[in-house]
């Protein structure tokens, strides 16, 4: 009798939280605001809070491309907007080479502008990426494939989701259980939830990081290696996403009927956006052209 | 006086009652919590490394000791490089992964396959991925080995790995059950063989074909 209640009661607490997200990312996008500035008609769905911590993400961008440079004039124009600090990246950095001069002509030049406003990257590794990229300076992996930071409330852990071996899975139990941050958030390659047909998710790397993920509650999950952008239905109270199409896209590739889906978008590149503001985390995706193709926010679990 | 007794003793008993229900309902709750947490936890078990034989051990063992042996080579080569720093250039990077590779194609002139895969840890291996590779729920492995694009990879021991050529995911659940290995030195799958590879140089240090099933 217990367990059937256990049972209803698990399954009742994921169809709200479900729900909750949906309300939610209605509620924000219904409020949608346009910038003050008449010079910068860019369509904001974040609240620009004094003190908040911003941010970009982008995923599977090394390729060189123009429409990868595009995407990168587009954070551009909303960084005039939404003044973010830091961009993660979620891997495939490099492709098809790693010489001295591909790291410019695929990452330091597309991105000079960012740069040269002293905007720093935290890159993760991707199944095109040496390991030796650790070491990069624009990369701030401090020498090692998996990495935590902290900025603000929040707590960002990098893995290297192509060698999830035992030292890693350890590394991440130690330093969860030491975690007080409010926020506690994930990114890596692989993406154990994806609807993508290309790739899909990593259900392998799901049954080893998923238990972990539960236990020391993350709160959001961010991957690429699919290019595409999928917003995932909370997994057990954790929020996932798929932002792989910095650089490259698979066009159409988001399966229709995917159970998992709560958003997607694989018309045309994108990037995102993030601002922690107190006990809101909220989220803003944009298209290579600036159009906003989704946005949201998640309520810390803490606070309810 | 026998009333007030018997009162005391009713007042008692019913406290102690009313406690015990109290606590009847404090446990019960709590175990349906813990039911509850435990119902999600079910699929929260982490991935045990499988129980091996001591003969297993023992080949084990005597890999790994081969693997010690590679490292101290490795590392004696890496000594005599300037050291990369943790924000270096491109052409720092470029100029110490190529300086490393020579030094360490150099050092170990004359290696042959199987000087580190020997027969008795390669056959372990092959147990091990048989075992793994078994079962309906193990598609998603061969989707994840076989997914890289990989070919033009030479099976050529002290042979740099194409930097142009896509790394194979290795699975996780994988690497728990492989003997595991100092974090410079790397499996890696190419089709249906293993290598092993190191990390900062990107040369093979040996291969065993065919070890898939």
């Amino acid at each position: 009798m217990n367990r059937i209640l256990a049972l209803v009661l698990v399954v009742a607490s994921f169809i709200f939280a479900s729900l909750g997200n949906s309300t939610y990312a209605q509620t924000v996008a219904k409020g949608s605001k346009v910038a003050a500035s008449t010079s910068s008609p860019l369509k904001l769905a974040l609240p620009l809070a004094d003190g908040s911590v911003r941010f970009a993400v982008i995923g599977d961008t090394g390729s060189g491309s123009d429409k990868q440079r595009q995407v990168a004039d587009t954070m551009v124009r909303y960084r005039s907007a939404f003044p973010f600090d830091f961009v993660l990246m979620m891997g495939d950095n490099l492709y098809g080479g790693e010489s001295a001069k591909d790291f410019q002509t695929k990452f330091s030049n597309v991105y000079k502008q960012l740069l040269d406003n002293n905007v720093k990257f935290y890159a993760t590794l991707g199944n095109h990426d040496l390991p030796i990229q650790v070491n990069y300076q624009y990369f701030n992996m401090n020498g090692k494939e998996y990495y935590r930071f902290n900025k603000g409330n929040i707590a960002f852990y990098s893995l290297n989701s192509n060698y999830m071996d035992k030292k890693q899975v350890q590394w991440l139990q130690n330093e969860l259980a030491k975690d007080t941050s409010d926020w506690k958030i994930a990114f890596f390659h692989h993406p154990p939830y994806s609807s993508a047909a290309a790739h899909g998710s990593d259900k392998q790397l799901r049954e080893v990081l998923e238990p972990i993920f539960i236990k020391y509650r993350m709160n959001v999950v961010l991957t690429g290696h699919d290019h595409v952008y999928e917003r995932i239905k909370p997994q057990k109270g954790i929020y996932y996403f798929v932002s792989g199409a910095g650089g490259k896209l698979r066009s159409g590739d988001v399966k229709e009927s995917s159970p998992l889906t709560e958003k997607s978008f694989d018309r045309d590149m994108h990037f995102m956006l993030w601002e922690a503001a107190g006990k809101n985390l909220y989220f803003q995706v944009i298209s290579r052209t600036g159009e906003t193709v989704d946005s949201g926010v998640i309520v810390n679990p803490k606070s309810k | 006086m026998r009333n007030k007794k018997r009162e005391r003793t009713r007042r008692l008993l019913s406290a102690a009652s009313l406690s015990l229900a109290m606590l009847c309902v404090l446990f019960g709750s709590s175990w349906d919590r813990n039911l509850a947490s435990g119902s999600v936890q079910q699929t929260a078990q982490p991935i045990q490394p499988p129980s091996v034989s001591s003969a297993d051990k023992r080949t084990i063992v005597a890999f790994e000791n081969r693997v010690k042996a590679y490292m101290k080579l490795r590392n004696a080569s890496k000594a005599k490089l300037p050291k990369l720093s943790k924000d270096s250039t491109p052409e720092q990077i470029e100029s110490y992964r190529k300086s490393f590779e020579e030094k360490l194609r150099a050092a170990r002139a004359g290696v042959h396959s199987g000087d580190v895969f020997r027969a008795g840890v390669a056959a372990y291996i092959r147990k091990t991925l048989r075992t793994e590779f078994q079962g309906k729920d193990r598609a998603e492995l061969r989707d994840i080995v076989f997914e890289a694009e990989t070919q033009g990879v030479p099976l050529r021991v002290n042979y740099p790995y194409p930097e142009k050529n896509e790394l194979s995911e290795m699975p996780a659940t994988l690497l728990i059950k492989l003997p595991q290995l100092p974090k410079e030195v790397r499996y890696r799958f190419v089709g249906r063989n293993m290598l092993l590879v190191d990390r900062d140089n990107n040369l093979i240090i040996d291969y065993m074909v065919d070890a898939l099933p």
